[in-house]
């Protein structure tokens, strides 16, 4: 899962960008309107957290504009306003959700992993494919019940196809995705995740659709 | 601020100026028509000693018999009516026959160009005379021809002319009176047009004094304006600036606490951390306390609630899709919300905000129409199947005189700025048991009166 970060405060910024990272998202950051806009026009991304006030182009404008341009990811605001005026205008601008600063972490992490479920259409917290049992909110994977230890990366992956179940992902599909801008891509590193998923999970669980990429089969 | 009235003031002021100018009017009359009538008496009198000098010259005797005037009264003792000629020393030669044991004083003051002098003496008898003398050469003799008429007799005159005089004008001032109170109402009405126009702006009704006025308080109306718009221009900015306050101080609280909370086994960190939520509680207070402190003195404003409530609904929808919102569409005679748009939002929203968060999955919203003595109120229902509250725990949670400096933090149900924004507008806040199975608001606040608001529901903006 691949998330944008539009936040000027340099310091508040890197907070989200580093809880986001260890909640095990891949993180793209950006420190005012027009940089922002320009990331989420053009990279694919699961979520964006966009702040209101932004220097260069404000956060109501930047989302105005991707809405109009059909870019439909889940958009959580951040902002000091928490009027209800504010909060209407910011969901009538096509925001999904909104935390009012000073917030706890934990909150943004709790709506971005609702954001990003209900984007997918999982209305739980835990996505099933057969024996594979995904824990979004503890980012713990279960098999038949019992626990299976996942690297961050191999979590990513497997997250993604969870989320996308049913769906032929692509291999350029998931390395956007899943990694930020600044990652050196190169989608043999895929392979080789997709490699050691199937040797911790059962091996029918991830499907390879030649020519075209992976696919995790609906229930 | 309420000293007499301009209605009273005019009136006085016109009707005891009515009675000043009247009374010197009936004063300087009487004395014009008396001074007619003792010029008329002079004449006479003047008539009649020509007539005594030239009896006296045909007869060539000053003292003959034979020297009389044709006036009878002349001959009525004391009538005051008499005439006498004298010679150069002052002795009686001849005089009428009224003249009865009693003599003429005479007179001292000097001639005129005709040799005439005159004076208002009294007889014996306590009579006013109109003393008139002349001074005559008769065939060589000097001679001093007096007459006198009596003046009572034009005193009667002129006192009764003076009576119908003051009769006359006294329905002249009854009937300049009352037309200057009618004057007085008629200029007053726009005065009045004005004070009703004002009262419309601060029922909600108007957003400022309309109408056309007289030269003469149409400054007044556009001075109200100007205050209106001032005032609405001292809010605005106050709100901006709370605003900008707000935005400035909370992501540097956000940064100190997520720092802090980072790294959270450090003394320094459990510090930052308890300070930073002690600042956070403080800003958010001072912040709704100043938004509160803004509101309050807005005047002239209103909202449509059934447009807030459906924005809301939508909005809440949106924010918790698995939660199904009935909105029971009230029908159009609903009356406004007399206050702000905004303010309606913060109240109605936070109240759904806490009936999504504590619901299983249903919530409903309601508006009515409520009679009460100060006009229509509108009643909004929002109600929940979540939990609810208990009889002591709602009381707990809408207990008087618990202001937001006074709030515990995470007291949960986010109630007290809809309080204060309910205190603020004279509304009501009721939580009793819903139908659904959990907590039912109801929220009563002052409807914008109805009629009005159907026309100007079209020019208010959206």
């Amino acid at each position: 899962m691949r998330i944008l970060v539009v936040e000027d405060d340099t310091n508040l910024n890197r907070q989200i960008k580093d809880a986001l990272t260890d909640a095990g998202y891949a993180v793209d950051v950006a420190f005012d309107g027009e940089e922002g806009h320009f990331l989420g026009d053009t990279e694919p991304y699961d979520a964006v957290v966009l702040d209101i006030g932004l220097p260069h182009k404000d956060g109501l404008s930047v989302l105005e504009e991707w809405r109009r341009a059909g870019r439909t990811m889940p958009v959580l605001l951040l902002t000091a306003r928490d009027r209800w005026s504010d909060k209407v205008q910011g969901i009538d601008a096509g925001a999904d959700d909104y935390v009012a600063k000073p917030f706890h972490m934990e909150e943004i992490l709790a709506r971005l992993r609702a954001l990003v479920r209900r984007a997918a259409g999982h209305s739980s917290n835990e996505i099933t494919a057969g024996p594979v049992r995904l824990d979004v909110k503890a980012g713990k994977v279960t098999v038949d019940g019992h626990a299976v230890k996942l690297t961050s990366h191999e979590l990513r992956l497997l997250s993604y196809l969870m989320h996308h179940k049913g769906k032929v992902i692509s291999r350029t599909e998931l390395t956007e995705h899943l990694y930020d801008q600044d990652f050196d891509r190169d989608s043999n590193t895929i392979e080789v995740f997709v490699g050691r998923l199937r040797k911790k999970l059962p091996e029918e669980v991830i499907q390879t659709v030649r020519g075209l990429g992976y696919q995790i089969l609906e229930d | 601020m309420r000293k007499g009235s301009i209605a009273a003031s005019l009136f006085w002021l016109s009707a005891g100026w009515l009675i000043i100018a009247l009374l010197a009017t009936a004063f300087l009359l009487t004395e014009l028509y008396s001074r007619a009538l003792d010029n008329s008496l002079s004449e006479t009198l003047k008539f009649h000693i020509e007539t005594l000098v030239d009896r006296t010259l045909a007869t060539n005797d000053p003292a003959s018999e034979t020297i009389r005037v044709g006036d009878p009264r002349f001959e009525r003792p004391a009538s005051g009516w008499y005439w006498v000629i004298r010679d150069a020393t002052g002795q009686v030669i001849n005089f009428s026959g009224s003249m009865v044991g009693m003599l003429l004083p005479e007179l001292t003051g000097s001639y005129d160009a005709n040799n005439v002098r005159t004076a208002i003496e009294s007889d014996p008898f306590e009579t006013r005379m109109r003393v008139v003398e002349q001074a005559a050469t008769v065939n060589g003799t000097r001679l001093q021809v007096t007459a006198t008429g009596s003046l009572d007799e034009i005193l009667e005159l002129v006192d009764e002319f003076r009576g119908q005089t003051l009769i006359v004008l006294t329905a002249v001032a009854i009937m300049l009176a009352i037309m200057s109170t009618i004057v007085a109402r008629i200029a007053l009405r726009p005065v009045g047009r004005l004070g009703k126009a004002i009262e419309k702006v601060r029922a909600g009704d108007a957003e400022n004094v309309g109408g056309t006025y007289p030269r003469e308080i149409a400054p007044l109306a556009e001075e109200v304006n100007e205050l209106l718009r001032s005032n609405t221009q001292i809010i605005e900015r106050a709100r901006n600036q709370v605003g900008n306050l707000a935005h400035g101080l909370k992501t540097p609280l956000a940064v100190l606490r997520n720092e802090a909370s980072a790294a959270k086994d450090s003394a320094l960190s459990r510090v930052v951390l308890s300070e930073s939520e002690k600042m956070t509680q403080l800003v958010t207070t001072y912040l709704d306390r100043a938004r509160i402190a803004a509101r309050s003195a807005v005047v002239g404003k209103k909202a449509d609630a059934t447009h807030v409530m459906l924005r809301l609904a939508r909005v809440m929808e949106k924010l918790n899709p698995d939660k199904t919102i009935a909105f029971v569409r009230p029908d159009a005679s609903l009356p406004w919300f007399r206050g702000d748009e905004g303010d309606l939002e913060e109240m109605a929203g936070n109240l759904l905000d806490n009936a999504c968060k504590w619901s299983g999955g249903k919530i409903a919203i309601s508006m009515v129409a409520e009679r009460s003595p100060s006009g229509a109120n509108l009643l909004i229902k929002i109600e929940d199947d979540g939990p609810g509250l208990t009889e002591d725990e709602a009381k707990a949670v809408l207990r008087r005189g618990v202001r937001l400096d006074e709030k515990t933090p995470g007291s949960g149900l986010g109630l007290d700025i809809v309080k204060e924004l309910v205190d603020v507008y004279g509304g009501s806040l009721q939580l009793k048991r819903s139908v659904l199975g959990g907590l039912l608001a109801e929220l009563r606040l002052p409807g914008a009166k109805l009629g009005l608001g159907r026309g100007l529901s079209a020019l208010s903006p959206q």
